[in-house]
């Protein structure tokens, strides 16, 4: 049996919606029976449609909030609260704007007590991880997009976390960009050996970032199913877009997810299947 | 592309030592050049400014307007030196100063600590915002009276008045700083297992800074506004004082001399806090 990094079991999270008239409040239900297990040094891409529960998963993995039933194991033992085991990328970057490249990623490591000058050597190692040697001290305004994302990642892998949860980092890129640090992230994991578990709503980049997709249903959120990707489709030299293989399971996926995003569109069940086709692809940007 | 880069690109480009000369000839023409665009950037700056002197000068000295209630500019100077070499002003803008300062420094330290608390905690910020509602409303001025009644005319009543001035707009722009800090960057520093204290001192703190200013900014003009009222009204010295004063005794270019003072030192609180303010928020983006 492979050892399991995380592993949700039966996880649930409810809100109490306060509803528009002023009456009692209504229970909605975000995430529902999430059992799931991600393994020691894999790269699990999680795909969903928008308002699946996706940065609901993240809070809960992250100990921001707790799971209403049901829990979430980090080797083994039960997530209490925040701590530096688990490295989180968020969308929008989410660096301090009053500290260089070089302090954001020094801020886990001041957070966690280690001295001026070894905080400062690690960050400009980690700087050059993700290329960015020369743009120490430069603030996030005078950076581009990508380059507050690479901050940002070696911000998170500075602290030298167990894991790396990755909430859609790449979706506020231009495509070329996109595709540059895919790349780059892949080359990262393959290096320092980090299960990452990596939150997207396009199809393309789950297949092509993950060992394994699992598919979302939406509201409540659940798993719907977890597809294995061939390794031939994690070529370092190749165009893997371009592979036979890529578009099957590419298409396998997009099967999967067409339905949750009407689901989630709230688009009516008695239209015909030509409408509803679609009305899918449409939606699926394909 | 920076200074520093553009620097470098410079030295790289006049390195070769082929035409030093004429590089040279050419580095003193642009020299020349700078210092008249340099000369004319300020007149264009200035022009308004300098009309403005000259009219005062000439005005009064063409018969234009009567010259008792407004002397020639230069006059105004000659009686401004006159109360330089009497000492006079020296004790004047002293008193001012003394009582404008302190009072703006003790507001800050009051006040910028509780905007703080009671942007951080809800429950603080709901008991207070009907009280501060209601002060801030209250003109400063229209209180002058009560503080004199309860403090009587010494420096207590006029740095209390410069207290209570400041504080609201420190007070109002330090609440709203802290509630407005981006809660990305504190989930972030809470991911990486930021403390409270951690994540007060090195995100709140900092994220709230240029809105702080804004209110520091804002309170100093405030203080100026209200210690010179109140040096009017009762006050053996301070500008105030000596405008009014002279107003009296009529001092006619002394009294014109008070107002340039009074204008004079709030253009220099400004400029200090400006370059306070630039030289605590390099990070920013700079505007527009």
């Amino acid at each position: 049996m492979t050892t399991a990094k995380i592993r949700f079991e039966h996880v649930r999270k409810d809100f109490l919606v306060r509803s528009k008239d002023g009456g009692p409040a209504q229970r909605f239900t975000a995430l529902d029976d999430i059992t799931l297990d991600v393994r020691t040094g894999e790269f699990l891409a999680l795909v969903g449609p928008s308002g699946c529960g996706k940065s609901t998963l993240l809070d809960l993995l992250g100990g921001l909030t707790t799971p209403s039933s049901g829990r979430i194991l980090l080797d083994g033992k039960v997530i209490e609260g925040p701590a530096r085991d688990r490295g989180i990328v968020f969308q929008q970057y989410a660096l301090f704007p009053w500290r260089t490249a070089a302090q954001n990623i020094e801020f886990g490591l001041d957070i966690a007590g280690l001295k001026a000058r070894e905080r400062r050597a690690r960050a400009l190692h980690y700087l050059d991880l993700v290329g960015l040697s020369g743009f120490a001290d430069r603030y996030p305004h005078e950076l581009s997009g990508g380059m507050k994302q690479r901050v940002a990642i070696a911000r998170s892998l500075a602290y030298d976390p167990e894991v790396l949860l990755m909430d859609e980092p790449f979706a506020a890129l231009d495509a070329q960009t996109r595709e540059t640090l895919q790349g780059e992230l892949l080359r990262i994991w393959r290096r320092t050996g980090k299960t990452i578990l990596f939150i997207t709503h396009s199809i393309d980049e789950a297949v092509v970032l993950g060992q394994r997709v699992a598919v979302m249903t939406s509201r409540p959120g659940r798993i719907k199913q977890v597809i294995d990707i061939p390794d031939e489709l994690h070529s370092e030299t190749e165009d893997v877009r371009s592979l036979p293989g890529f578009g099957h399971v590419r298409h396998e996926v997009w099967s999967l997810l067409r339905d949750e995003v009407l689901k989630a569109q709230g688009f009516p069940a008695a239209a015909s299947d030509g409408e509803r086709l679609a009305k899918a692809k449409e939606l699926a940007h394909v | 592309m920076s200074n520093l880069e553009i620097l470098t690109l410079l030295e790289l480009a006049e390195g070769s030592p082929k035409d030093r000369a004429r590089q040279r000839a050419g580095v003193v023409a642009a020299a020349t050049g700078s210092l008249v665009r340099w000369l004319g950037v300020i007149g264009q700056r200035s022009l308004l400014l300098l009309l403005f002197l000259a009219l005062w000068e000439t005005a009064p000295r063409l018969g234009l307007i009567d010259v008792t209630f407004l002397p020639p500019f230069s006059e105004v100077l000659a009686a401004g030196w006159q109360l330089a070499q009497s000492g006079e002003l020296y004790d004047h803008v002293g008193a001012s100063l003394l009582r404008a300062l302190s009072g703006f420094l003790i507001a800050i330290a009051l006040f910028v600590p509780l905007g703080v608390l009671t942007g951080w905690y809800v429950g603080l910020g709901n008991l207070l915002s009907q009280i501060i509602e209601i002060a801030r409303n209250t003109a400063p001025l229209a209180l002058l009276p009560v503080f004199i009644l309860l403090l009587g005319i010494g420096e207590l009543s006029k740095v209390t008045m410069v207290v209570y001035s400041c504080a609201w707009p420190l007070l109002l722009n330090t609440i709203a700083a802290v509630r407005q800090v981006d809660p990305l960057l504190v989930k972030s520093a809470r991911t990486m297992g930021a403390t409270p204290s951690q994540l007060f001192r090195k995100v709140i703190l900092p994220a709230s800074l240029p809105t702080i200013f804004v209110g520091i900014r804002l309170a100093s003009a405030s203080a100026m506004l209200v210690l010179v009222a109140s040096e009017m009204v009762g006050a053996k010295s301070g500008l105030g004082y000596l405008i009014i004063n002279s107003q009296y005794s009529f001092l006619i270019p002394q009294m014109y001399f008070g107002i340039l003072g009074i204008t004079v030192i709030g253009l220099t609180f400004n400029a200090i806090l400006e370059a306070l303010e630039r030289r605590l928020m390099r990070w920013k983006a700079p505007a527009g």
